[in-house]
């Protein structure tokens, strides 16, 4: 059965050409491109079950996509990705932080879209890994169960806050966790403007994880927005 | 003088007579000492001119000698009280020359209209002993052109629009001035070489003469002038900025109708090829055209965020995202992206360990060694390495991209980060396998930008053994409170 896309994008050349390219793709795609019709579409669909992942660019004309992403989420947990035009990072941190699960800043490769709805529909349990409890990816290998990290093979010891730190990013694995998120989840909701923790802290972990930590493979920066763990290997 | 009745003649002692009224002349006001000397000369004439205890004179002899003591005794007293009056005024000179050269002195420290008009407030309050109330329609008091009109002080109706029609008509109002003498009080206007830039209202205390007015006018001109000063700066302020910015608009307009009509001409071109010829196109040449249409429109996009972001740093006032940055994470991006455009590329990193947090917009600063790279690679030669170096230098952190390309000509290292220069490009095709790329101009300039919003410093310098290195220096900025690094035993944070 193939999986249900709802795309909201107001232009409409965009739309089309996205639309037949996740077609191409085997996706059964519905299409938006105004507020008002993608809360209506949204809600048949949802009704019906047929709706799997939301691509939306919230500069609609008639409001902000981000009341979209509101209502979707006080019922749903149907991955979003924001395809954003804007050239500040504030818009579109905003709606990662509201809960969107990743995004993609104009003009984008369809390759990269692809990337991005198969990590969003694999942490939606879609596939066959319902929830991610196990990283693997190069030499790096992590159990959130056995809380263990390996090396090539070798045990990595890792302090609480890093490990805390690592935790929350496979959780993600291959999707962006924004600074905000990860200073709540790791140091604590009175902890947002510690961005330097962070910097601390990532520096640690790459130390201790990658072979070249000035050039990462795995602990990438999303300069401005957040940090995203590489998606792990199938 | 009785003690020396009869010692000497009568001539003698007239003299000493003439003598003390002299002395009374130079201690004690003029009309007084000119009655003295009368009263003297009739005591005189009294006591000691014979007959003695009588007022008459013998016309022959004495009345002469009575008249000249008078007269002389009289001139002493006029030359004295001249003199006395010339040194008053010369004082007075003196101390207003003073006020107005501290006056000069207090409106330079000032730089504010409103800090300099509360100067002359208190110069004129000194002087006339009450309250002025000062009007000023500088531009440059308010910033809002509808109200330019500026009031220090109280102020009835009438009184405000008598200084409204002193202001406009550039000229004195009041007692003394010729005009509106019946006005109780003194408007003065500001007066620059223009025109009007203000005026004063002085309440006159009760026989204030007409020096003091002119006193005040001469203080109330210099603010006038002062205020004509921060007039013409503040203008060519603006003039100098709207030039900029029509300046910067140019160069946009150029970056966009030059740099941008390349690859959009390919893209346009490729697109139609496929559009138009498609079963004519082998399937090799359709995917030649297809990798043309991605790699220009990547090519494009790069452009078209240069462009933008040096538009969005031109504004006055332009809010950047800063927050506590890692270097190495940043060169960590660019790296990436590299590798992300093409596989091929060859950069390599040497980052220092422990290099302090930096206080800058991460995007910005990607996008500044973004376009470094980008371009060390355009220009290196063959395959030789670009080589992104970071290291502590003093206060600063300096990020260096070096290549070992051709180099930059001599003549063109200063001028490269002006928008509109791109090296020798058919040099550098000759030597490469790729044809020069537009872009480098806007790239260069918009890095330049990027460093100095953020304080910093980009600069070009040729390496000893061929090839250049572009430089940016950022200062350090002290981190809020530095996170002990956790012992692996220690309890988490």
């Amino acid at each position: 059965m193939s999986l249900g896309v709802l795309l909201v994008e107001d232009d409409r050349e965009l739309r089309t050409t996205l639309r037949d390219a996740l077609q191409v793709e085997g996706y059964r795609v519905v299409s938006s491109a105004s507020l008002a019709d993608a809360r209506a579409v949204m809600f048949n669909a949802l009704a019906q079950g047929g709706l799997d992942i939301v691509l939306i660019d919230p500069g609609l004309p008639d409001g902000d996509g981000a009341s979209l992403l509101a209502d979707l989420r006080r019922q749903h947990g149907t991955p979003v990705i924001v395809i954003s035009a804007r050239p500040g990072e504030d818009h579109k941190v905003r709606l990662l932080d509201e809960g969107a699960d990743d995004y993609l800043v104009k003009p984008f490769s369809l390759a990269e879209l692809l990337a991005r709805m198969r990590v969003a529909l694999r942490h939606r349990g879609t596939t066959v890994h319902p929830a991610i409890v196990r990283y693997d990816r190069a030499d790096l290998a992590v159990d959130l169960e056995t809380r263990r990290v390996r090396r090539a093979g070798a045990e990595v010891h890792l302090t609480p806050t890093e490990y805390r730190l690592l935790a929350r990013l496979v959780r993600h694995a291959g999707q962006v966790v924004t600074h905000r998120q990860l200073l709540v989840d790791v140091w604590g909701p009175e902890y947002t403007e510690h961005t330097h923790y962070l910097r601390l802290y990532m520096a640690q972990l790459r130390a201790k994880l990658e072979a070249e930590p000035a050039d990462p493979r795995l602990l990438l920066t999303e300069p401005g927005v957040g940090y995203r763990l590489v998606e792990p290997e199938d | 003088m009785f003690g020396l009745d009869g010692r000497i003649d009568l001539a003698n002692l007239a003299l000493i007579l003439v003598l003390s009224a002299a002395i009374a002349a130079i201690w004690s006001m003029p009309l007084a000492s000119l009655a003295a000397s009368a009263i003297a000369v009739i005591a005189f004439n009294f006591a000691f001119v014979p007959p003695r205890g009588a007022f008459a004179v013998d016309l022959h002899q004495h009345a002469l000698l009575l008249v000249t003591m008078l007269t002389v005794s009289w001139i002493v007293t006029l030359l004295v009280a001249r003199l006395r009056w010339h040194t008053a005024q010369a004082t007075a000179q003196a101390l207003r020359s003073d006020q107005l050269r501290e006056f000069a002195e207090a409106l330079r420290m000032a730089d504010e209209p409103v800090a300099q008009a509360s100067i002359l407030r208190d110069a004129v309050r000194r002087l006339s002993g009450a309250e002025p109330t000062l009007l000023l329609s500088s531009p440059s008091v308010n910033t809002d052109e509808a109200s330019a009109i500026h009031l220090l002080g109280s102020v009835a109706p009438d009184e405000s629009s008598g200084l409204r029609l002193c202001l406009k008509e550039g000229r004195p109002m009041g007692p003394g001035t010729g005009r509106h003498e019946e006005q109780l009080s003194w408007y003065l206007p500001m007066r620059g070489a223009s025109g009007a830039f203000g005026a004063a209202l002085v309440r006159r205390a009760t026989g204030a003469s007409g020096e003091l007015r002119n006193h005040v006018q001469v203080l109330c001109d210099q603010l006038g002038a002062a205020l004509e000063r921060s007039d013409a700066l503040r203008s060519a302020a603006a003039a100098r900025e709207q030039a900029q910015g029509h300046a910067l608009r140019n160069t946009l307009l150029t970056a966009i109708s030059h740099d941008h009509r390349t690859p959009l001409a390919t893209i346009l071109g490729a697109a139609s090829a496929l559009h138009d010829q498609d079963e004519r196109l082998s399937l090799a040449q359709r995917r030649r055209l297809a990798a043309t249409i991605v790699d220009e429109a990547t090519q494009l996009s790069r452009l078209t965020d240069n462009t933008l972001q040096l538009a969005r740093l031109g504004q006055v006032g332009v809010a950047l995202q800063r927050d506590w940055e890692s270097v190495e994470e940043m060169v960590g991006t660019v790296l990436r992206r590299v590798r992300q455009r093409g596989p091929q590329h060859r950069v390599k990193a040497r980052v220092e360990a422990g290099l302090p947090l930096l206080r800058c917009d991460a995007v910005l600063m990607v996008q500044l060694l973004d376009n470094l790279v980008d371009n060390a690679l355009k220009h290196g030669i063959g395959d030789t390495p670009v080589e992104v170096m970071a290291r502590r230098a003093g206060h600063s952190v300096l990020i260096a991209v070096q290549d070992r390309g051709p180099g930059v000509p001599a003549a063109q290292r200063r001028r490269i980060f002006d928008t509109f220069q791109r090296g020798d490009t058919d040099a550098v095709a000759e030597g490469g396998d790729d044809r020069p790329r537009p872009g480098a101009g806007v790239g260069l300039a918009l890095c330049k930008a990027i460093a100095r919003v953020h304080g910093g410093e980009l600069c070009l310098r040729a390496r000893s053994n061929g090839g250049s290195s572009f430089e940016v220096t950022l200062p350090v900025e002290e981190c809020p409170e530095g996170t002990s690094r956790e012992g692996d035993e220690g309890a988490p944070p």
